[in-house]
């Protein structure tokens, strides 16, 4: 049922505003959100990159190196200034680079007695200056969490975001509440919260479920917004929250992170060490039991899943069943992991039949229901769908194609079963704006 | 990764079940020669589909059975033939299939047929349709907002402004049946209707109030005819109300927004 959305503003008003509505997709049971929550750091991690990502790199370790959890492994060639720093305490095994030092994938071998590496957050601890603290969250590799809106990359190191949208909301088939990530952790949350209040001009805007405050209003540095949003997927994406509450584009981007990243940038602020892990669930329909661990970022994903799974052929995805990709480690901004079935091999039918379903272009989106429903109920959603099939940037601008990425419309391609996946069609056309930008 | 079923043949199953209950209604009444028609029409609309199949690699649609009922139940009986079949190619072929098919199409292929049936062979008398059809174009209209085929905002639209018509005194009374068999045959059809929220209801109220002017202005027009005239008139006008639809929600984004 489609629930009423409010937000109050830090003078407390409430502004109504036209219903929102949303489809929970059920995968596989949810892991319990209730007891202890084992912490799992698997054997082996990895921070990997696509080809298209284009991440040039420099390495500052050699394989064979330990490094202490933390410690910075290797930085950007474009931007030195921000560096990527390692999972766990491990000894370095493999490097992996492509042409054009484009990174492919570092592995890591634990070795727990590296130990962990401390920084120095000197100026930034007391938050008094807006550089100290982006310098330390580059120093850190936490930088990397934030995403700039539009086309999603890490934000460019000298960027001012005209907003913030900060996630304590996940709507994601089986993840992991946020509110279990944030549990005792408010003065971290409060803290972080702050620290990348000083980097933007704009607004900040805490987005959660319709329950109790996950943080008190309060306690929001100025200019912070707390948003209310149905349980009902996509509301817990920040794509739709970025739509409806601060439309990005090239001249104006917008930062989105997770609540419980946010937590760990203040954890960083006030100790100086980079917290260990991060709350991921471990959950799909070939396992026989789901469950939430606490495991480092960019763990094995076999190693989490090992002895759960059903017999059988299956995939092990990052992320959930709807925008999961396959993959051997945990994604740079994931927070579960869907085990599912196996994709069987090609199956030929008669030439006839195969006729009778496949068409030579992409068979059209039919409005239902369930489409609106599938982009949240507030925006012109048909109208933006046909114009991303079609690859009318203009129009698609215009309409707001510029807040999304292509997490955002993976409901659809479930809803819609097509054959064409709308997530693949922005992916594309966000590639084509961007080099219009000339970005 | 995963894929649901609500594909674009899925969505014509269902609006084909939604229609049950006035197909069934309509075949109780009229009996089993009506049925011949109806089967015939499936053929021949089937086999344009399948033509489009081996000549485009366009794959047929179950929307075709929706089309062919729709000619089914509201064409002329008495029609030759030779201008049945030009009607239903034209309306099959021109207004559905070159476009791509269902879901591509801006206007619904059942509306073509039957208006240029209307314009074409004005003297073909249409036929007159049993109450009881058009008492099942209710739960039709019900099982399609339950499927999410049919918007609900469209039937509302539609019913406010025959409700208001109705309240000032214009008598619907001989044209209520016909309106709801094409209603649901036709307007409804998700496709030909608008999109947006407020071009749903402007959609609905278009169609409703084009049929209260017809009913009183347009003397002589057999019921069928002048509720498929606003059909057609309502889905030609669609993406205009879209546009204004989507012109007012940008200009208050940008108010409120910024």
């Amino acid at each position: 049922m489609p629930v009423l959305w409010t937000e109050s503003g830090s003078e407390g008003t409430k502004v109504p505003w036209p219903y929102k509505s949303g489809l929970n997709i059920r995968v596989a049971d949810d892991p319990p959100q209730a007891g202890p929550i084992p912490e799992q750091i698997t054997e082996e991690a990895g921070i990997t990159a696509d080809w298209e990502d284009d991440f040039r790199i420099e390495p500052l370790v050699k394989e064979g190196d330990l490094v202490a959890q933390g410690a910075p492994v290797f930085r950007s060639r474009r931007h030195p200034e921000i560096v990527v720093t390692a999972p766990m305490a491990a000894r370095v095994a493999t490097i992996g680079l492509g042409a054009g030092r484009r990174l492919s994938r570092i592995v890591f071998f634990r070795e727990p007695d590296a130990g962990r590496h401390a920084y120095d957050t000197g100026a930034a601890h007391k938050l008094e200056y807006p550089e100290a603290v982006r310098e330390i969250l580059q120093q850190t590799g936490l930088w990397r969490l934030l995403r700039s809106r539009p086309f999603g990359q890490v934000p460019q190191p000298g960027e001012t975001p005209s907003a913030i949208v900060v996630m304590a909301l996940d709507t994601r088939p089986s993840a992991p509440d946020p509110r279990i990530a944030l549990k005792g952790r408010e003065l971290d949350l409060e803290r972080g919260l702050r620290a990348l209040a000083m980097l933007t001009s704009g607004p900040m805007f805490f987005c959660q479920d319709m329950g109790s405050e996950v943080i008190d209003k309060d306690l929001l540095p100025d200019g912070g917004k707390l948003i209310r949003s149905p349980r009902q997927h996509p509301w817990g994406l920040a794509g739709h929250q970025v739509h409806a509450l601060c439309p990005a584009s090239p001249n104006r981007p917008v930062w989105d992170v997770h609540a419980e990243d946010v937590a760990n940038i203040g954890a960083v602020l006030e100790t100086g060490l980079i917290p260990e892990t991060r709350l991921v669930s471990v959950s799909g329909p070939e396992l026989r039991e789901q469950r939430l661990v606490r495991c480092q970022p960019g763990a094995d994903l076999r190693g989490l899943s090992f002895g759960l799974a059903k017999p059988g052929q299956h995939s092990i995805l990052s992320g959930s069943a709807l925008d999961g990709h396959e993959a051997r480690w945990l994604g740079l901004r994931d927070r579960q992991t869907t085990v599912i079935e196996g994709q069987a091999g090609g199956h030929r039918h008669h030439w006839f039949l195969s006729a009778l379903q496949r068409a030579s272009r992409p068979l059209p989106i039919i409005p239902t229901a369930a489409v609106d429903q599938a982009m949240g109920g507030v925006m012109p959603a048909v109208a933006l769908l046909r114009a991303v099939a079609s690859g009318d940037s203009e129009t698609a601008t215009r309409l707001g194609v510029l807040s999304l990425l292509p997490e955002d419309l993976t409901l659809i391609d479930y809803v819609t079963g097509a054959g064409e996946r709308y997530s693949d069609m922005l992916a594309t056309l966000l590639t084509r704006i961007a080099k219009e930008e000339g970005l | 990764m995963i894929r649901g079923l609500w594909d674009r043949e899925t969505v014509a199953l269902l609006f084909l079940a939604a229609l049950l209950p006035l197909t069934v209604t309509w075949l109780s009444v009229e009996g089993f020669a009506e049925g011949g028609r109806l089967v015939f029409l499936l053929v021949f609309a089937g086999l344009w589909h399948l033509v489009f199949m081996l000549a485009r690699a366009q794959p047929p649609s179950f929307a075709g059975v929706v089309t062919a009922l729709a000619i089914a139940i509201l064409a002329p009986p008495d029609l030759g033939l030779p201008y049945l079949l030009i009607s239903v190619t034209f309306g099959v072929v021109m207004a559905e299939l070159v476009f791509g098919g269902w879901g591509r199409n801006v206007l619904n292929a059942g509306t073509v047929t039957l208006s240029f049936i209307g314009f074409g062979f004005p003297v073909a008398a249409w036929p007159e349709l049993a109450v009881h059809v058009g008492w099942a174009a209710i739960p039709a209209a019900l099982l399609g907002i339950l499927a999410g085929v049919f918007s609900a905002r469209v039937i509302a639209g539609a019913a406010i402004a025959l409700g208001i018509a109705y309240w000032a005194g214009v008598d619907l009374s001989e044209v209520l049946t016909a309106v709801m068999v094409v209603a649901v045959l036709l307007v409804f059809d998700p496709v030909t209707s608008a999109t947006t929220r407020v071009g749903r209801w402007l959609y609905g109220a278009l169609f409703g109030g084009l049929v209260v002017l017809f009913t009183v202005y347009w003397a002589g027009a057999a019921p069928i005819q002048l509720s498929v005239a606003a059909a057609l008139l309502a889905s030609l006008a669609a993406p205009l109300l879209d546009e204004m639809a989507i012109a007012v929600w940008l200009a208050q984004r940008r108010r409120r927004l910024g």
